[in-house]
């Protein structure tokens, strides 16, 4: 009989054990929840990682890294690990450094406000396709496919080419019907082909935002320049009966932009760019020969009329090879 | 039959421990270690906008005009209800007016005669032609925007430039009602209201207008230090004027023809935009930091 009540007793502290157990509380963190911290926005992840302090907080912010963790028994609670293993790494290090010495040591650590860049450009290609549309041409607007292709020489400089095709995509406005309904006055129009373009690219800064305290994305901002090509002709406007304009003029361009670039991950990012194409445009003379209007000879204004085609650019950049290894640990 | 039928069941109590197995495994908690247990992972964040008010003067540049630029002068006045929302006024006055080249363009080539009669300024003086008067002084020109909004502040980070200069900065934006006043060429051509017929030089004077539109912004605020922040901002104003003072509406097919008058149906949308560079200051002076 007593035997079967031990038996009781012992299984009814066994049952209640694992409750216990359920029912303990949670140490209070220090610093708040874990599960609430912003993590870095990365397609390459498999999974979201626990935030580490790796990750450079976002905005004035400043952290600390415990001593703890670096290889030092905990001061209080638990085991010093070098009692039990004497010979562990850690436990030799920290007998053959003097630590009262080091810390004397001037120390000229260099420190970044983003140690490890989220994305390494140097020495990788990037294919940029994007679509590109007239800002400021009321008139007519050139809008376009285009694509870049940059190689990276370091982290901030590339050297790259770019091309926009224009043709079938060209638009008269109807403004420019208005407004030479109304005024009785004629401006000069001019159609694009293409346009190609050697460029070099700069990025003078980088950094990255905290979206919602909830996530985080890397971005840099570039500006770029080059030389290049396009093919225009004019809009017969003036007198359309007797011109007609089928050959493309070859005409150079001067191009400047500056873009902003999101990344999604360490080779996949969103791109907006204004670029501004500056070359001297040939356009259809105001004035008609009366004597013969259909000399050729008269049918273009001898003119210089510099020209700003100003665009936005919105793309995707895909950087090659997708992966790639840092010189040095964070 | 009753062996099958065991197999059966054994089989679905298999799946369905698995399934509850894994269930299990993906409500599993990410229990974290080490030092960084428990930790924020932003510290002493400055909240550079929570629970302070904002002065900041302006500077608006319209863009894309046809024939009127326009500068505005003007402030914002915001109280930051969190770091993340704010409410308040964006008020400025156009300063100054230029007029662009397609506006010059006109005024110097444009006819002044019997076909242009009700479109293009004139003197109405000369005999056979009409004498020729300024057209800059039909366009219509933009007075005054105020604009009560609300303003979310959803991305915060820091920008690093040349690897040098390190700066706080976020991204928001603005959405509101725009109160524009306008001076705009006055309606004229409708004699049942007893308004003079639109050749009529006097009908090229501008009168003032008021319009209710949508507005909103998308700008970046840089945080140089924790009292002042310089700001550039994006912003729109949708709504329809008439910009020229033609009379390009009204009658025909989908009333694409002129009409003789000068009225709401000439007013053509705009997406009226601008770019705003701003100098904002706070109070309090000092940030609260965040844990």
């Amino acid at each position: 009989m007593k035997q079967a009540r031990r038996g009781l007793l012992l299984a009814a502290a066994l049952v209640l054990l694992p409750q216990a157990a359920h029912a303990q509380k949670k140490k209070p963190s220090k610093g708040g929840d874990t599960a609430a911290a912003p993590v870095d926005m990365d397609a390459d992840q498999q999974a979201n990682p626990p935030a580490s302090p790796s990750t450079p907080p976002a905005g004035g912010e400043t952290t600390t890294p415990s001593p703890e963790g670096l290889g030092t028994p905990p001061a209080t609670g638990g085991v010093d690990i070098c009692q039990i293993t004497p010979d562990a790494d850690v436990c030799k290090a920290q007998k053959e450094i003097n630590l009262a010495q080091e810390a004397k040591k001037t120390i000229r650590a260099e420190v970044y406000a983003v140690q490890q860049q989220y994305v390494i450009k140097a020495q990788r290609f990037e294919i940029m396709p994007y679509f590109e549309f007239t800002l400021n041409d009321q008139f007519v607007s050139h809008d376009a496919p285009g694509l870049a292709l940059n190689y990276y020489i370091t982290q901030v400089l590339a050297v790259g080419v770019n091309a926009n095709w224009y043709d079938g995509l060209n638009a008269d406005s109807d403004f420019n019907f208005q407004n030479r309904r109304a005024a009785r006055i004629a401006v000069p129009l001019n159609d694009y082909q293409l346009s190609a373009d050697l460029n070099f690219t700069y990025v003078p800064m980088y950094g990255k935002f905290a979206g919602f305290g909830d996530f985080i994305f890397h971005y840099d901002v570039y500006v770029d320049g080059g030389v290049g090509l396009i093919r225009t002709k004019p809009i017969p406007i003036i007198d359309p009966d007797n011109r007609s304009f089928p050959d493309w003029n070859n005409l150079v361009n001067f191009d400047v932009g500056i873009g902003f670039r999101i990344f999604f991950n360490r080779w996949l990012s969103a791109v907006l760019e204004v670029r501004d194409l500056i070359y001297s445009e040939k356009i259809e003379s105001l004035t008609i020969n009366a004597a013969d209007p259909t000399n050729k000879a008269f049918w273009y204004d001898n003119g210089t009329h510099i020209t700003n085609d100003v665009q936005m650019q919105v793309g995707l950049s895909f950087l090659l090879p997708t992966s790639f290894e840092y010189r040095l640990p964070k | 039959m009753k062996r099958r039928f065991v197999r059966a069941v054994l089989a679905a109590a298999a799946t369905a421990a698995l399934l509850s197995a894994t269930r299990g495994a993906r409500a599993q908690e990410i229990q974290l270690t080490g030092p960084l247990k428990g930790a924020p992972a932003v510290r002493h964040l400055r909240l550079y906008r929570g629970g302070r008010f904002e002065i900041a003067p302006t500077v608006s540049f319209t863009l894309l005009d046809e024939y009127r630029r326009t500068i505005l002068t003007g402030a914002r006045l915001e109280y930051n209800l969190t770091d993340w929302i704010a409410l308040g006024i964006w008020g400025a006055y156009g300063a100054v007016s230029i007029t662009t080249d397609l506006t010059d363009r006109i005024d110097a080539v444009a006819p002044r005669d019997s076909l242009t009669a009700s479109n293009v300024n004139h003197t109405g003086s000369m005999v056979g032609a009409l004498g020729r008067a300024s057209f800059a002084d039909q366009t219509a020109k933009i007075q005054y925007v105020a604009a009560p909004q609300a303003t979310f502040t959803p991305f915060r980070g820091k920008l690093a430039i040349f690897n040098k200069i390190f700066v706080d900065a976020d991204f928001y934006l603005s959405l509101g009602a725009g109160f524009v006043g306008l001076q705009e060429r006055q309606f004229c051509g409708d004699t049942t209201k007893g308004q003079l017929p639109c050749s009529d030089p006097k009908t090229f004077q501008l009168s003032t207008q008021n319009k209710v539109a949508p507005t909103f912004g998308v700008g970046f605020t840089f945080y140089p230090a924790g009292f002042w922040s310089l700001g550039v901002e994006y912003r729109a104003l949708p709504f329809a004027w008439n910009r020229a003072g033609f009379d390009t509406r009204g009658t025909g097919p989908n009333g694409n023809f002129p009409d003789g008058k000068i009225d709401s149906n000439d007013e053509t949308f705009a997406f009226n935009q601008m770019i705003t560079v701003s100098l904002g200051f706070y109070i309090p002076a000092k940030p609260q930091l965040s844990e």
